[in-house]
């Protein structure tokens, strides 16, 4: 582990990602280049110097260890792969940490899930407050003193429970109760046609015209991350599914790969890369073709919708064959699948192919080439190279400002590096680009599948038997789901379920550059923007 | 015995609503049921086809549905003014059967303001949009309000300047008299841009979409009717479906030949208004199919439409129109 100086920061960040010292940290098991603690009072320091290099904080979290707190900042470079960990510790008695949301723009939430979670303060956030839990709540569940608190259970105690959210509400804002002259604030959500699930955004209007707007997120908080605490390993493969319902198969990939290299096994057989590789594809184009039908709807175009389900109500039958679910799907196994494809299914993509290629054309020409859909996206939400690599924005919203980072590129896992893709970018950052950079990226995993189902393999798809726990150490794995890339980070304790298990999901952080996108926007604006972006919120919320 | 000259005219105005309020209702009904249909084929649906023939009873069933529902009144609404609102938006639409003809001779009132009155009347119903929104005190339905104020004001310049060439030719704003001067050549072939302008304004006077946006459902829940339900919503239903029809009509009027066509000398009382409803329905289903192809413009894209677009190529209309007619002379 490397030691910090006292004052040369750059040189010892210099030192650390050298080629040699990438190596001393096990990074086909762990997915992290080098490491280090750092003192607390330096951090904003570190991190600054982080932002100098060109790095951008990919995801935030803590451990509550028995003697101390540990809090996680993983930073990764878009240009090549250099995940770097670096932590603090934050004792209980004092409970407190710099906060480095001045540096990085997206640390304002994830530190705000910390101090959430665990309650940790962070000295100098400008807007410290919880995020996913109730405004009224008292407990920090992932503390591992709390066990649960059976609240809310019968009908009387939930009605105490809304009462006292409203009031929790309205004291952590008071802006959106008292009366104003000129300006006033709408409350869009939680129960609104196009917040594409349970999202509140607190829009502060003059007229029409947007003066800002915050998201108010956790309407759908589950708590996976606890669950998966006090589950077995194997009993975390339903969460996956449950995270982002629409691209539910990146996260089972993500979950597969993060315990096959912290167990130290391969899969069964080649094959079983192959349709995991297919089946992701698959679902990727599905998730697409949802968000251009809500996006469309969002912009009042209905009839795109019943195309864009129309096509994924027939690849969804297909993964039916191999899966036997719809949409949350829980595939994956540790090292194999749950059961081979049946023999119906390469036919049927191979028929089902030629058919979507026709519909991609319709596409175009409803709606890439519509001059009111042009009219209504160019220009709208721009959001900048720099703004979005501060927000930790991934996926298609940061590849239509011209990054092409693609984690299938940049970290190729599985049987990515054999196969023909491109990286799709688009150069203009709008609402527009980034459904140019979507739509592009189905025909990307057409051709994909189009390999995949060439070159697919005999093998067997399920491995012999496994062991229960999961070594010791510390382990990050990263995909490219469909929303941006998908972080998983475990700390195993060599138990029998994870000691902590950090899900960093995309969404979130795409969300959150929304704060920079809203003001100057309309109203019919902000629903635009909010639908270009591809939210899923059960996955936001976790 | 016979009546006096007034109970006859009076025996003729009652004949003559309760004509318009049941074709109304019946041609409301079937719109809604057309809509669906039309929608469903472009989006590889099959939409209703369970109840009656074709699906025909389906919007019946849906009306019987509204009627029986309670009528909620929300706490913080203006009670009277909530109440009133949504007749004020579906009477005046049904006056435009004043003055449409629907075949030679077959006329309430032939006025010699014509469709003026038409335009004056429908544009009560927008006051009964704004109070709509304006008394059930959501701020979503104040939005739409307000939205449907300011098309209101920008939509109606250009639709009645693009009527003024059509008035310049036939000399006359009495809807006979417009019909028979298209006994020749319809004023579509002599004033298409007068014709495709009418037609954009009267979408939006008519709230359709891509011009929706007091409504504009995925931005503002339902825009001005949000808080209104069972068969106060219907009647904004009602009336939108029927201002659908109106201005379709008036269209076909006034650019289509009204109710010239085949046969009609041999059957003047059948023949004219089956031109005239036909030209409608036709008119009627562009309506529908524009509003299943386009995504909606934001509000500030409408009013650019508006004054930018529509409203300078109205008044050349006019000016070209005028110039032509006076060098014919």
């Amino acid at each position: 582990m490397a030691a910090i100086l006292e004052k040369d920061i750059k040189a010892w960040l210099l030192e650390v990602v050298k080629a040699d010292e990438l190596n001393k940290k096990d990074v086909k098991k762990t997915g992290i280049h080098f490491e280090a603690i750092v003192p607390t009072s330096k951090i904003r320091d570190v991190a600054k110097e982080f932002l100098n290099q060109g790095y951008f904080l990919e995801s935030l979290t803590a451990v509550d260890f028995a003697e101390c707190f540990e809090a996680v900042y993983h930073f990764n470079h878009w240009k090549e792969l250099r995940r770097g960990c670096v932590k603090i510790l934050v004792t209980k008695e004092e409970n407190k940490a710099p906060s480095i949301s001045s540096i990085y723009k997206s640390a304002n939430w994830f530190e705000r899930e910390i101090y959430d979670m665990f309650g940790i303060t962070f000295i100098d956030h400008p807007n410290l407050k919880r995020i996913l839990l109730p405004e009224s709540s008292t407990i920090h569940p992932l503390l591992k003193s709390f066990k649960g608190e059976p609240a809310g259970s019968d009908v009387e105690q939930c009605l105490k429970l809304i009462n006292e959210d409203k009031e929790g509400f309205e004291i952590l804002y008071p802006q959106s109760v008292t009366h104003h002259q000129k300006d006033y604030y709408l409350n869009l959500g939680p129960q609104h046609p196009s917040t594409h699930g349970v999202l509140r955004i607190l829009l502060h209007l003059a007229g029409e015209r947007v003066l800002d707007g915050e998201p108010i997120l956790g309407y759908s908080h589950r708590h996976h991350e606890k669950m998966m605490e006090i589950q077995s390993y194997l009993a975390c493969w339903p969460n996956m599914g449950r995270l982002d319902y629409v691209g539910a198969m990146s996260y089972n990939f993500a979950y597969a790969i993060l315990i096959e290299k912290a167990m130290g096994i391969a899969p069964a057989s080649p094959r079983v890369e192959y349709i995991r590789v297919l089946t992701t594809e698959l679902n990727r184009i599905t998730s697409h073709l949802l968000w251009m039908g809500t996006f469309l709807l969002d912009l009042g175009a209905f009839t795109p919708f019943f195309y864009g389900f129309d096509d994924r109500e027939k690849i969804l039958d297909i993964l039916e064959m191999a899966t036997g679910e719809r949409l949350t799907y829980d595939y994956f196994r540790f090292g194999g699948l749950d059961k081979d494809i049946p023999a119906e299914m390469i036919p049927a993509i191979k028929e089902f192919i030629p058919h979507f290629k026709k519909r991609l054309k319709d596409y175009d020409a409803l709606i890439t080439k519509n001059i009111i859909f042009k009219k209504r996206t160019r220009n709208l939400g721009y959001l900048t190279k720099e703004n979005a690599l501060a927000y930790g924005v991934t996926g298609p919203c940061l590849r239509a400002t011209g990054v092409p980072m693609d984690l299938r590129r940049h970290e190729p896992y599985s049987i990515y590096p054999e196969l023909d893709f491109e990286i799709v970018t688009a150069t203009d950052g709008d609402a527009y680009s980034r459904y140019l950079v979507r739509m592009k990226e189905i025909e990307e995993s057409l051709k994909i599948i189009q390999q995949v189902i060439e070159k697919m393999p005999e093998g067997a798809t399920i491995l012999g038997k496994l062991p229960k726990n999961v070594p010791k150490g510390e382990y990050y794995t990263a995909v490219e789901a469909a929303r941006g890339s998908f972080g998983m980070y475990l700390v195993s304790d060599g138990t029998l379920n994870p000691y902590r298990l950090k899900l960093r999901t995309p969404s979130f952080s795409n969300l959150n550059s929304i704060i920079e996108i809203l003001p100057g926007c309309l109203v019919s604006d902000v629903v635009a923007v909010l639908g270009s972006i591809d939210i899923v919120l059960p996955e936001i919320d976790r | 015995m016979t009546l006096g000259p007034f109970w006859q005219e009076v025996v003729k105005i009652v004949l003559w609503g309760t004509f318009a309020v049941l074709f109304v209702s019946v041609n409301a009904l079937f719109l809604v049921w057309m809509e669906r249909r039309v929608s469903a084929k472009i989006q590889l649906r099959r939409g209703p086809i369970h109840v009656g023939p074709q699906g025909l009873l389906q919007t019946i069933a849906d009306a019987v549905k509204l009627i029986s529902k309670e009528l909620v009144f929300p706490s913080q609404v203006d009670k009277l003014v909530y109440y009133v609102a949504p007749l004020l938006v579906f009477a005046p639409v049904l006056s435009a059967f004043i003055i449409l003809p629907l075949g030679p001779g077959i006329i309430l009132r032939d006025l010699n303001i014509g469709f003026l009155l038409i335009f004056s009347l429908t544009n009560i119903s927008f006051i009964g949009i704004f109070i709509a929104g304006w008394s059930s005190n959501n701020k979503y339905a104040l939005l739409g309000s307000m939205r449907a104020v300011a098309q209101n004001i920008s939509y109606e310049i250009p639709l009645l300047l693009s009527t003024m060439g059509v008035v310049m030719i036939a000399g006359s704003m009495k809807m006979t008299e417009i019909v028979t001067a298209q006994s020749g050549l319809w004023f579509v072939l002599t004033q298409p841009l007068a014709f495709l302008i009418f037609f954009c304004a009267s979408l939006a006077e008519a709230n359709r979409a891509p011009f929706d946006i007091p409504e504009a459902e995925s931005e503002l829940v339902a825009g001005f009717h949000t808080e209104y339900s069972g068969m106060r919503f219907a009647l904004f239903f009602l009336g939108e479906y029927t201002a659908i029809f109106i201005s379709s009509a008036i269209a076909a009027t006034l650019f289509l030949g009204g109710w010239h066509g085949p046969f009609l000398e041999s059957l003047p009382a059948v023949a004219g208004p089956f031109w005239l409803i036909l030209k409608t329905y036709a008119l009627v289903f562009v309506v529908m199919w524009v509003r299943w192809t386009f995504p909606r413009l934001r509000s500030d894209q409408l009013m650019a439409f508006a004054w930018k677009i529509l409203i300078p190529f109205a008044l050349l209309n006019v000016l070209s129109t005028a110039l032509v007619l006076s060098l014919c002379k």
